[in-house]
């Protein structure tokens, strides 16, 4: 199969990172709970991906680095604490349901701030009209749905002069676009361990600038006579036993990830990208969604084609080995800034394992799918 | 033989602080804490040698750690306090 898919989860991950997990389901048991060779084996994984990730993301202290199930657990953990009922937040026009959703089960007021794709000066223009008076932002850092690489830069810095807290979804950027969260100075940073890291699903992290209030509950093996939770991370926001097989596997995917680099990996995603996009500009009926200028793109490629809905194209390309994603991708806000709400599109996303090959060939079995029945 | 307990706040915090003092030349390294030496319950520590006490205390401060209560320890598991640093 040639998987495309790696925006929702990475499926061909370093070897290494299984072989981790392994070791870590046969040799490892709690870290914090315990002072015996199992639990202090654990620990010490925990403490190595956590100081492993916070030197990739120039976080400082890996306290601040705090271990979630997935990217969305970390951005409802922000959205808690950075937002009250009624409060007025500006999010941009790509937002992924993790963080619409969350907004909305907090009462929140969202207030969109939708720039054209691909454009940046746009985005940057409607966040500086909009963030005055607001409680809080929200960012994604790169597009799930586009591979838009949006200015959050300069969007922090505008966060910042104005007082607004800002949270950034880095579920599409961690592993392909370096993050210096010190120079950010955004309040949280929450990403995926399962995409662009190559760690395993059910693994993600929430970077903290702060100590926010806890939003679960539980044992950590610390400060155990006190009801309330631990005053201090990662402690107080890790309730609970922590999944030590998808660390271990994460700090495999890390370490491969950092010495790969991001910049190498993301050329060589681009590369691939683009190298599609030329096989299928020009055929009829094809519509992309790419930009022209590289530096705003990631590896991923919504498409459409018209006259044909775009899960039946990829349903087909199932049927031919080819793994792709199709629909809304639970960004339809995205879809509507763009204007592909109707129908959605067929989206690429490209690995660090995929070859040229793969994308020749899937090329030819994407014209071959198109083709009526 | 003697050897310092350093109270850490936090289990991660101990790990850091293991790994400056590893920097710096000094073994150390994690257990939990006797039970009777953190009033709030479970506990980790920093243990090392008598005789690296003062050499680790500074390296710890100029690694930006802030160690807790230290205790001494024989080899027998009797243990007190002998200093509070805060």
């Amino acid at each position: 199969m040639i998987y495309l898919d790696c925006a929702a989860t990475s499926l061909q991950k370093p070897a290494q990172v299984s072989r981790a997990m392994l070791r870590a389901i046969h040799t490892m048991a709690s870290p914090g709970r315990g002072g015996h060779p199992a639990s202090m084996r654990a620990a010490e994984t925990a403490f190595q991906c956590r100081s492993e990730i916070a030197d990739l993301f120039h976080v400082g202290e890996p306290e601040r680095v705090i271990f979630t199930i997935n990217a969305t657990h970390g951005l409802n953990i922000a959205i808690c604490n950075m937002v009250s009922p009624g409060d007025r937040v500006v999010v941009s026009g790509y937002e992924h349901n993790s963080v619409m959703r969350a907004l909305h089960l907090r009462g929140a007021n969202i207030d969109v701030a939708a720039s054209p794709l691909f454009d940046k000066e746009a985005a940057i223009h409607i966040f500086r009209r909009k963030l005055p008076g607001a409680k809080a932002a929200v960012v994604c850092h790169v597009s799930n749905v586009f591979g838009y690489i949006l200015p959050v830069d300069e969007i922090a810095k505008l966060c910042e002069a104005e007082g607004v807290p800002l949270l950034i979804d880095a579920s599409q950027s961690a592993g392909c676009l370096p993050i210096d969260f010190a120079a950010l100075r955004a309040d949280f940073v929450a990403m995926p361990g399962h995409t662009g890291l190559l760690g395993p699903q059910g693994t993600g992290v929430l970077l903290c600038r702060n100590v926010p209030r806890p939003v679960f509950a539980g044992g950590t093996g610390s400060e155990s006579m006190d009801i309330e939770m631990p005053q201090y991370l990662p402690d107080r926001l890790e309730a609970g036993t922590h999944n030590i097989p998808g660390i271990a596997g994460l700090l495999e995917g890390v370490r491969w990830v950092k010495k790969k680099t991001e910049p190498s990996i993301l050329a060589h995603e681009r590369t691939l990208l683009y190298d599609l996009a030329d096989r299928l500009r020009g055929v009829d009926g094809v519509e992309m969604f790419l930009s022209p200028d590289k530096e705003v793109q990631t590896g991923v490629l919504s498409f459409r084609v018209r006259g044909m809905d775009c899960e039946t194209l990829a349903s087909r390309l199932a049927e031919k080995q080819v793994a792709v994603r199709a629909g809304y991708h639970c960004a339809p806000i995205a879809h509507r800034t763009a204007g592909t709400i109707e129908g959605g599109t067929v989206r690429v996303s490209i690995s660090p394992f995929n070859t040229q090959a793969d994308i020749a060939s899937a090329a030819e079995r994407i014209k071959i799918s198109m083709k009526k029945a | 033989m003697l050897h310092y307990l350093i109270m850490c706040r936090s289990l991660t915090y101990a790990q850091r602080a293991v790994r400056a003092l590893a920097h710096v030349g000094i073994s150390a390294f994690v257990m939990k804490a006797p039970a009777g030496a953190s009033s709030g319950g479970c506990a980790y520590c920093v243990r090392i040698s008598e005789n690296h006490l003062t050499d680790a205390l500074r390296s710890l401060k100029n690694a930006g750690l802030q160690p807790g209560r230290i205790f001494i320890q024989s080899d027998d598991g009797l243990y007190r306090e002998v200093s509070s640093v805060e």
